[in-house]
């Protein structure tokens, strides 16, 4: 009895609200991704023009990561249909099954590095960490390698490097012992530890977010850091006195997810389909210095020549860097922190 | 009792039962009014404390794969860096409550001798800080302390010193960032406990022949002890859980215990790794406290020597 | 000699002081002499200034001019902890943090007083205020009366040529009060030492003092022994202020004292010519019988207003022929019992010349 009414006053309820408008539940979703201008980038280039092409509306939130995306799937509160994470979080998140499967035949995945094409996941753009020095300290004869950025004696200054995303400061160590770029991953993690203890006691500073990485480069409270690319170009367009470049970078691929459970996943299909197509790819870019994960954007002509070689995931520019493994970080997270963490503590 | 038995007489009269029952249930009702009077508060401890803390405790006790185990806490003796982040945020913990001593104690003195108008004046700016964020703050002291900062470029503009003093991102960034964000609670405590000593006591203390800085020493300072402890307890157990300063001011090389849960919570996909770390701080915690309990609980009950 | 009977006590010279707060005047050219062994009380209501002057004697206030000295030295800008002098605190001022053996040994801590000593000494404090063994007691411990002691003994235990005591006994409650008085002069006499005493209780000063300095708005009214106090004020406060008076207005012409068209007979010389007060004690006046008016009394008319029986005594409210009320008591002796006028009744007063006694009309 009861719960025949409740049955009844919610189709009624449904009823009325459909009819009052015409945008519905049904006709919106939301998207989860780091805020900032990143967000706000990703906002002109891929969810403004999915939303007028497909008719609905998409509203925004801001994550943390993957401890969001678990907390809302396992507490079976998932708010939203489509986020933004790590490609290496990712990796996990898939393993953990905190995602819907993708639909290859809405989602054309070609294009995109297969590396970053999974069941369940999809690369949406790259960011680098890139060796930026300052031309104050250095003229143009600053560290150009990871193998002079170790390298205290012929380079004295003061040093930073990330302390929070172990991966890359791993990746940048192997790189300093002279790994070469194809033979980085799998990573040698014990030998990278052991590059990591080398300049550990000239490190002035383990940065914890990229905001902190900027202020320390720019208040001039370090001569020479590993840096987000959108970070080091950032600094440049506000006139700081820093230098860098894609050799040697580190390029790391955020992707996109449909948590489990989120109650629009077929729109959420569609608009994933428009942010990885080449076309909206290629306004990313014009925006903001994270690179499209999709090749061919750079095939649509949308992108002035002259910035290409500015965008780190330009044909020319990925070949001079080192491309994360997601899932060897996957495997291998927990451990390499934890000893990486041992490691700069000591 | 006596004077009901004697007014209602004989009949009513049996070993001293009269109205015994009556009485015991009214009791009875009184004690269960005053449980429902409570019964909110009783509640909300339970909702708000009891379970979280319970569910914390539980959650710990799984690991990855969703099994019981004592993996979570077999991990802090496992990797040498839990023990040095350990040891790292008591270290903070009691040098920031040293500070706080040092700099809140004149400054309650000060606040407490002066007249009501001008200490309330001067309580405002103590209050002031609360009313920004702590990143704020934090971000604020950056700008004063770091190698380019206002600090050691007046230094070195004024020629004292030669190379920039290692200020920010670093031990000292911490307890200076931590110690002006704890100093008012510090300060408020004890500055409530001072203004209720006895200004005839310290009259009292000259007019029978102790020095001014006698007096303070063997009078005010005593007398202000009460509220100095609570002062160092409310420091320095907020200084166990402290994040936002010391991750921006330690520049990565001072890991505290809060940031580390920060951490484990992300890098481990179950809960169970941070909450392990909260149980232990929680229990370390509550052991302090008890400690400081049972030493000032000694000092209450008993009359403290005078040699 | 410790805590002996006759101490060397000093006397204390206390000469134009001054203490303004701002433009408020609290002490204005204050003088007072006390004599060595002396129990001089300072009464007054609240807000005389009588507090004011002891603090300045103790050296918690700075006078803004005059001189205080004891046994001759000077000690006017002697700071508190080296002026010797005892003092007693209203709230006791007892250290909460110490238990009572540590409070009253305190004073002699600070005189670097051996411990043997001190022990002893302490002991011997203890019993002279009986509260004998409860040395180990803590101060929350104990009751009013026990704290007021401990804080005696506090104030004793170093010998000071000089006792200060700040209304002591005010917290107590009355019976306590009352046995604390005559415990507190009995000390006194056994001790000698000269002891300024503040309070706003007359009936207090009466009991214990061998002076009284009556003050109001910051000066001293009259100072003297108490009985002469009460029996000849020189002014309307002091006669006010000490036990109950009626005043009666009378004129002074031709050297003679008149109320209304009655001549006084007075044993003092009549005063200057013009208005003053005769101030008439309840207890001076008298029901006079018609067999009485031969005496040297002065005969008052007057019409029984009410009459109220308190057991020991009674009190007559009467009014004058020119309507002024003034209240009369006397013991219940048979004699008077029996010839108790009615309300309405008319009655003679009497008063004997030895009582008039004139303060000026102010």
């Amino acid at each position: 009895m009861t719960k025949r009414l409740c049955i009844h006053g919610l189709a009624v309820a449904g009823l009325l609200a459909s009819a009052a408008v015409p945008a519905s539940a049904a006709d919106t979703i939301t998207i989860a991704s780091w805020g900032g201008t990143y967000q706000e980038a990703q906002t002109k280039a891929f969810f403004d023009p999915t939303a007028k092409e497909l008719g609905i509306t998409i509203k925004q939130d801001t994550t943390n990561g993957l401890d969001d995306v678990r907390l809302q799937v396992t507490g079976n509160a998932v708010k939203w249909d489509i986020t933004e994470l790590g490609a290496d979080e990712c990796a996990r998140g898939s393993k953990e099954g905190l995602f819907e499967k993708l639909d290859y035949n809405v989602i054309d995945k070609s294009g995109i590095n297969p590396k970053l094409v999974h069941d369940d996941w999809v690369g949406i753009s790259y960011t680098s960490v890139v060796l930026i020095y300052r031309t104050d300290v250095f003229g143009d004869k600053g560290p150009k390698t990871w193998a002079d950025f170790w390298d205290v004696e012929k380079f004295p200054g003061r040093r930073a490097l990330s302390g929070s995303q172990a991966t890359e400061t791993l990746s940048v160590a192997a790189l300093a012992k002279g790994t070469p770029i194809d033979k980085v991953y799998p990573v040698d993690i014990d030998g990278a530890l052991q590059s990591v203890d080398k300049v550990k006691g000239h490190i002035d500073a383990w940065w914890t977010s990229g905001a902190q990485a900027m202020q320390l480069v720019k208040d001039g409270e370090v001569d020479m850091a590993s840096i987000w690319n959108g970070r080091a170009g950032t600094l440049r367009k506000e006139g700081a006195p820093v230098s860098f470049s894609f050799d040697q970078g580190v390029l790391t691929a955020d992707c996109m997810v449909i948590p489990k459970g989120s109650k629009n996943k077929d729109l959420a299909m569609k608009a994933l389909a428009k942010f990885v197509s080449p076309d909206l790819q290629a306004n990313l870019p014009l925006y903001v210095d994270n690179g499209p994960a999709n090749e061919k954007a750079f095939e649509t002509g949308k992108i002035p020549q002259e910035r290409i070689k500015d965008i780190n995931s330009a044909p020319d520019n990925v070949k001079k860097q080192v491309l994360q493994d997601p899932e060897f970080w996957r495997d291998n997270l927990v451990e390499a922190t934890e000893k990486f963490n041992n490691l700069i503590q000591q | 009792m006596s004077i009901g038995s004697a007014s209602l007489g004989h009949a009513v009269r049996q070993d001293g039962e009269l109205n015994a029952r009556a009485l015991r249930s009214d009791a009875r009702r009184q004690a269960l009014g005053l449980l429902a009077l409570l019964s909110p508060g009783l509640f909300l401890v339970f909702a708000v404390i009891i379970v979280p803390i319970g569910w914390l405790f539980w959650l710990s006790l799984f690991d990855e794969s969703g099994q019981l185990s004592l993996a979570n806490y077999a991990r802090f003796f496992e990797q040498a860096s839990y023990i040095k982040t350990f040891a790292t945020t008591f270290k903070v913990a009691f040098v920031v409550t040293g500070a706080c001593v040092l700099f809140g104690y004149p400054l309650a003195y000060m606040l407490s001798q002066l007249p009501r108008r001008a200490a309330s004046i001067c309580l405002i700016f103590v209050i002031l800080p609360f009313w920004t964020s702590v990143l704020v703050r934090t971000y604020a002291w950056l700008v004063i302390l770091q190698r380019k900062g206002l600090i050691n470029n007046w230094l070195i503009d004024l020629g004292v010193i030669g190379q920039p003093l290692p200020l920010a991102n670093n031990f000292a960034g911490v307890v200076i960032g931590m110690t002006h964000i704890m100093l008012p609670f510090l300060v408020l405590p004890l500055y409530a406990s001072m203004k209720t000593i006895d200004v005839d006591c310290l009259r009292a203390g000259m007019n029978l022949g102790a020095s001014p800085a006698a007096t303070f020493r063997q009078i005010f300072f005593p007398l202000s002890l009460p509220g100095l402890a609570s002062g160092v307890v409310i420091v320095f157990v907020l200084c166990l859980g402290f994040f936002v300063t010391p991750a921006l001011m330690g520049g990565g090389k001072v890991i505290m215990w809060a940031m580390r849960m920060e951490q484990a919570t992300s890098l481990y996909s179950n809960w169970g790794a941070g909450a392990a770390l909260g149980v232990v701080l929680l229990a370390v915690t509550l052991a302090l406290l008890g400690l400081f309990q049972w030493l000032l609980g000694a000092r209450a009950t008993g009359v403290w020597s005078q040699r | 000699m410790l805590l002996s009977l006759a101490p060397s006590a000093l006397p204390i010279g206390i000469h134009g002081i001054e203490k303004r707060f701002g433009a408020l005047s609290i002490l204005s050219d204050l003088s007072l002499d006390v004599a060595a062994g002396e129990f001089l009380t300072l009464l007054g209501p609240s807000g005389s200034g009588k507090t004011t002057l002891l603090m300045i004697l103790a050296g918690f206030v700075r006078a803004n001019a005059g001189s205080i000295k004891v046994g001759g030295e000077e000690i006017i800008t002697m700071p508190p902890h080296k002026r010797n002098i005892g003092m007693v605190f209203q709230n006791y001022a007892l250290f909460p943090h110490m238990n009572v053996f540590h409070n009253i040994a305190f004073p002699l801590k600070q005189r670097r007083v051996s411990a043997a000593e001190t022990a002893e000494r302490v002991e011997r404090a203890l019993d002279l205020v009986q509260l004998k063994g409860l040395g180990e007691r803590r101060v929350d411990q104990l009751s009013g009366g026990q704290r007021q002691r401990v804080a005696l003994a506090r104030a004793i235990v170093f010998e000071p040529r000089i006792v200060l005591m700040d209304e002591p006994l005010s917290a107590l409650d009355k019976g306590l009060r009352e046995h604390m008085q005559i415990e507190l002069r009995n000390l006194h006499r056994r001790l000698g030492m000269t002891t300024v005493y503040v309070t706003h209780d007359q009936r207090e000063a009466i009991t214990m003092s061998d002076r009284i300095a009556v003050m109001n708005a910051g000066r001293i009214e009259q100072i003297d022994q108490p009985e002469v106090l009460y029996a000849r004020p020189k002014t309307k406060f002091v006669a006010g202020f000490i036990g109950e008076s009626n005043f009666i207005p009378v004129e002074c012409r031709n050297g003679s004292v008149w109320y209304e068209d009655r001549k006084l007979r007075m044993n003092d010389p009549a005063p200057s010519a013009g208005r003053h007060l005769m101030v008439v004690r309840p207890e001076k006046l008298r029901l006079l019988a018609d067999a009485d008016q031969a005496r040297p009394v002065n005969a008052l008319p007057a019409t029984v207003g009410d009459v109220i029986y308190q057991g020991d005594s009674f009190i007559c409210y009467a009014t004058l022929r020119d309507g002024r009320q003034v209240t009369l008591r006397d013991y219940c002796r048979s004699d008077v019992l029996a010839k108790l006028p009615a309300p309405g009744e008319p009655i003679t007063l009497g008063i004997d010349a030895q009582d008039v006694v004139l303060v000026t009309d102010q």
